[in-house]
């Protein structure tokens, strides 16, 4: 609002009581900084010592586990291969649904409703099954497709929402003009939601990046492990619980979420919002 | 080229929009469907265009029945009431748009283009974006990629409602010019009067689905078939009076007023249930007779005065003239009528004479 | 023409439709088959094999509906030297000469010990030097049927007949069924599910997670989108920012700081240590301090979805009307009271129902911290159903358990989101397209 000082208002108590419940989470993620790039002796929070030595599982691989330049790119493939895979599908199948005359329409729309507000972690033992019939269990392209299709419903209603925003007389305008409907998807409505397109991929490639539990169940072996597999398997097996090597890794982990979060900042906040809307 | 809707249907699921329409746009001609919001006048036109498909009789562009020619093959040019201009091409792409997708080789595009943008005066506008232009260039654009392959048919629907009043008049004469000199068959549709009487060769007033009178402006201002059509031409808006035949003559209702018909109407049986129609232009300028009455409203329009007069009756009938004194808020008046120029229609609301 | 744009639109939608009828239609159904079988690392998920063990005869004694004799007959072990032996022998590549002479001093005996055959066996000339060699050749001759696999019923009915063990028609049955290592179908896992107390545990703790979690998650949330509404924009902005962390952090990130906070060598416990109270695993070391914990990690990230919703909810209220209000004499209270909270209906209406859903079927977050300990106090119903199915120590897998619970929760789930469809204006959303062609 913008009269913020209006008199019947004092601002103080809010900010105070919204300050203590913001400490936890404060103090969390400062010392996710503070103790990358420090040393701190037991019993104290105050760090005595500034090392780079958290963050020597960049150049060196301990024996018996995998290098975190394998991970990294591991989870890269599988959160770029999973957002081309969704941004393709609901591209054509959104478009489908705001735009296009067809057969069963009212019943795909009721069901990507339905499915966009289902639970898909019910499904992973089933699909685990699956997955070991195809004999893709374990493999990226395995857990690529199982996350992809969970987060189809969601895309498809998200890009149908983008569809929907483009007004129908530059459809008309376009047909009028001589072109077909194909044309007139691809030269006139495509650069239109461009804007959605990016929301919408950069929301996914988060999602992938982020994702813990699909990989953990579908693809947990080393070789095709993700940061996010690769990190809590290390931290369950550590006995030292070598926090300042975890939260290096973290950090290192976090990182391009935190840098595409700050880029992308408004248009995400549209998908957060918007996606679960409806 | 002719456009001919031949007992022309058209319903949406089981809701009857349109029923047995017929209207003939001869060639060359600008006609305008005008009518309140709702009334089915841009249903008609989006299908001539096949946007929407017409469910029953057929649509003729010339000889040919087109009931069944796709939109990209009836070669009809149509301009949205937001203009509809491709955001992301520049204006120059815009008007190539309907070209290219002929795929039309490039140097002639740019001929025609650039020939269509003379014509409309955006000669110079065509490397910006849409975004980068007033309202009324906008308007001009869309003519143009309208134009620009050559339509049979040109459309235009609602196309200076999203104007400013200025540049409303500007494009109206605009608009008039541009089908004048190209020739194009052309169909307006509005819901303003002004516009329809001003710009088109014919108007079709339109109510509920159903074309109610075709005609000139001229004659349809001054020979409605209805009440209705009498009602929605002219601004100020005409006056109703309700009356009796009485003795050859109309005797207002509720009142000891009697008027005579006016010489071209035949004679009218007592005891029929007559409205009268009168427009503020024939109340209070002319000889005729007088009627007593007192001002209940002044509208200031500037070089003329709008008043509305109560009867003893309590009607209203409406005066237009050039400001006078004599005529405050409240006084009593008594202004001559001309009963010559006055509408009688029927209790159906069908003109009687 | 209109056919050839309802072949486009199915075109287009093509690729979502295999996804979908892969990814979810198939898994739901599957979901119901596998919970009406006994699936499990034990069984495979392909199809079984016949196999009798000595171990199986003794579960059968112990049902004691068997004949003492038969089964003493089942499990002994008697040889017989048959054409059937001496031929596969030859062609396992025994010498000719052992064979020979098995064939020409033993053919058709039988013997009922192991330790007669291999005595008998001895006394052939040709025999092999070694006594394991000599021990194995005997294994071609053993007409037991124990501990052989028979890759088809057929082939498993006819060595249990040529045993020439008396059984009756039942008894035939059941050690056909007992030796079956295949899977079933059965209705034992819904059964089994509702008989043990562990499972009203459990579904216990998941009420009482999705209740706490929930209001925490619409309370907070709520209380989020308020006071940021009526901050000043850098002190808004900057409490925005810091209660999306949660929500943008990698889920395994995220818990690593709560543990980091919340552990006995951890940032609480060196905060209280300062004053003599002693180190306290808080994620682990107390049934109360583990669910404060459990719904502190799962609110915190919650509440900022309410946050993001409900803020958007109260800037689409018309400014005007706040400031009506605020002329109209109404204080903060009294507007939040009754100009925003009632816009606001629908939005809590709406993430209540989603949250409820997601909640009674997420998991992930106990997973990574408590992992539903101490004990099993922090366990929820698809956690339990996860370790059931997919992963836990003993490494007993029971997909068909698995899948039995989780049928419940895909029940849950078709049901509620299709109350989804209710909730919306769906009409609306149908409404056709413009182009008609």
């Amino acid at each position: 609002m913008s009269d913020k000082n209006s008199s019947n208002f004092k601002s103080w108590p809010v900010t105070l009581i919204l300050g203590l419940f913001s400490v936890p989470l404060l103090v969390m993620y400062l010392y996710l900084f503070i103790d990358t790039f420090t040393n701190t002796a037991p019993g104290s929070l105050i760090p005595n010592e500034l090392t780079f030595e958290h963050w020597r599982f960049l150049w060196e691989t301990e024996p018996g586990t995998v290098s975190i330049w394998q991970v990294t790119l591991n989870t890269l493939i599988f959160a770029s291969v999973m957002t081309l895979v969704i941004l393709s599908v609901s591209l054509t199948a959104g478009y489908a649904l705001s735009r296009l005359n067809m057969p069963f329409r009212r019943f795909f729309l009721a069901g990507v409703l339905t499915l966009h507000a289902f639970p898909t972690v019910t499904l992973v033992i089933a699909l685990f099954i699956v997955l070991q019939f195809l004999g893709l269990y374990n493999t990226l392209i395995g857990v690529i497709f199982i996350k992809a299709a969970l987060m189809l419903p969601f895309g498809i209603w998200v890009m149908k929402g983008f569809y929907d925003t483009v007004p129908w007389e530059i459809e008309m305008a376009g047909v009028q003009d001589g072109a077909s409907r194909f044309m007139v998807w691809r030269l006139l409505v495509l650069p239109q939601i461009k804007p959605g397109l990016i929301a919408l991929g950069v929301f996914s490639f988060l999602e992938g990046w982020s994702e813990y539990l699909m990989p953990q169940i579908f693809a947990p072996e080393a070789d095709v492990q993700v940061l996010s597999v690769y990190l809590a398997s290390l931290i369950a097996d550590d006995q030292k619980f070598d926090f300042n090597l975890f939260k290096s890794i973290g950090l290192f982990y976090v990182l391009p979420v935190i840098v595409l979060y700050l880029v992308f900042q408004n248009k995400l906040m549209n998908i957060y919002g918007g996606g679960s809307k409806g | 080229m002719r456009i001919l809707l031949d007992n022309f249907t058209k319903k949406f699921d089981d809701v009857m929009v349109i029923n047995n329409m017929n209207l003939e746009v001869r060639d060359g001609e600008m006609m305008a469907l005008l009518g309140p919001s709702g009334c089915g006048k841009s249903t008609t036109l989006f299908s001539i265009c096949e946007i929407y498909q017409c469910n029953g009789g057929r649509i003729l562009f010339g000889d040919r029945d087109v009931s069944n020619v796709t939109s990209q093959h009836r070669n009809v040019g149509v301009v949205f009431q937001n203009y509809a201009l491709y955001p992301h091409m520049s204006i120059f792409d815009n008007i190539a748009f309907p070209l290219m997708v002929k795929k039309m080789p490039a140097e002639q595009i740019k001929k025609e283009v650039h020939k269509i943008a003379e014509l409309v005066h955006i000669g110079d506008l065509l490397e910006r974006k849409p975004s980068q232009l007033s309202g009324g260039q906008q308007q001009r654009v869309a003519l143009s990629r309208a134009l620009v392959r050559k339509p049979d048919v040109l459309l235009l629907d609602e196309p200076l409602a999203n104007l400013d009043a200025k540049l409303r008049l500007e494009m109206r004469s605009e608009i008039r010019r541009i089908q004048q000199e190209t020739g194009i068959t052309a169909v307006l549709v509005t819901h303003d009067q002004v516009e329809a009487m001003s710009m088109c060769d014919r108007i079709a007033l339109m109510d509920h689905g159903k074309i109610l009178q075709v005609t000139t402006p001229n004659d349809m201002y001054h020979n409605p078939q209805t009440d209705f059509v009498a009602g929605f031409l002219g601004n100020p808006p005409i006056a109703f009076l309700d009356g009796v035949i009485t003795n050859g003559q109309i005797q207002l209702k509720d009142s000891a007023i009697q008027l005579p018909l006016p010489s071209r109407v035949p004679v009218q049986p007592d005891g029929k249930i007559v409205r009268l129609g009168v427009r503020p232009e024939y109340f209070g300028n002319q000889a005729g007779i007088e009627l007593q009455g007192q001002v209940s409203f002044v509208e200031t329009q500037g070089r003329e005065n709008l008043y509305d007069i109560r009867l003893g009756n309590g009607a209203v009938l409406r005066s237009i003239q050039p400001v006078r004194a004599d005529a405050g808020l409240g006084d009593s008046v008594s202004w001559p009528l001309d009963t010559e120029q006055i509408l009688i229609f029927d209790d159906q609301g069908q003109r009687v004479a | 023409m209109r056919q050839r744009i309802g072949l486009l639109g199915l075109g287009f939608m093509t690729p979502a439709l295999v996804m979908v009828l892969v990814f979810f239609l198939i898994p739901v159904v599957m979901t119901a088959v596998f919970g009406f079988t006994n699936m499990g690392t034990a069984t495979g998920i392909s199809g079984g094999e016949y196999l009798l063990t000595p171990k199986i005869v003794k579960q059968l004694e112990i049902r004691g509906e068997f004949d003492k004799q038969s089964l003493t007959a089942l499990s002994s072990n008697r040889y017989q030297v048959t054409e059937a032996g001496l031929a596969k022998a030859a062609s396992d590549g025994l010498k000719s000469a052992y064979i020979q002479g098995l064939r020409d001093s033993l053919l058709g005996r039988e013997y009922s010990s192991k330790r007669d055959f291999e005595r008998a066996l001895k006394k052939i000339k040709d025999r092999p030097r070694k006594v394991r060699a000599l021990k194995k050749s005997a294994e071609y001759f053993s007409q037991s049927i124990l501990n052989r696999r028979y890759l088809t019923d057929h082939e498993f009915k006819t060595a249990l007949a040529a045993t020439g063990v008396q059984l009756s028609a039942t008894e035939f049955d059941q050690v056909l069924s007992a030796s079956y290592t295949g899977w079933i179908w059965t209705t034992d896992n819904f059964t089994n599910m509702f008989s043990k107390p562990d499972t009203w545990v459990v579904a216990f703790n998941t009420l009482v997670y999705v209740l706490l979690v929930l209001a925490f998650n619409i309370g907070f949330g709520l209380f989020l989108a308020l006071t940021t509404f009526y901050l000043p924009s850098g002190q808004s902005a900057f409490f925005r920012a810091v209660w999306l962390l949660p929500r943008i952090s990698p889920p395994v990130l995220y818990v690593l700081l709560w543990k980091w906070l919340t552990w006995d060598t951890g940032f609480i416990s060196t905060v209280l240590g300062w004053f003599g109270v002693p180190a306290f695993n808080y994620m682990l070391g107390s049934v109360g301090s583990a669910w404060a914990v459990v719904v502190l990690i799962n609110g915190f990230v919650g509440a900022s979805l309410g946050m993001i919703l409900f803020s958007s909810a109260i800037q689409a209220i018309p400014k005007s009307i706040l400031y009506a209000s605020e002329v109209d004499g109404a204080n903060r209270w009294q507007q939040v009271r009754y100009i925003i909270l009632p816009q606001l209906r629908w939005p809590i209406l709406f993430t209540t129902s989603y949250t409820t859903l997601s909640l009674l079927t997420s998991f992930e977050y106990i997973l990574l911290s408590t992992e539903g300990g101490p004990g099993n106090t922090t366990n929820v119903w698809a956690l339990e159903a996860y370790f059931t199915a997919l992963n836990n120590y003993a490494g007993n897998l029971k997909y068909g358990y698995g899948a039995a619970m989780a049928l419940v929760l895909v029940t849950l789930g078709v049901l509620v989101s299709l109350l989804y469809l209710r909730l919306f204006k769906f009409d609306e959303l149908v409404a056709r397209p413009k182009i008609e062609n």
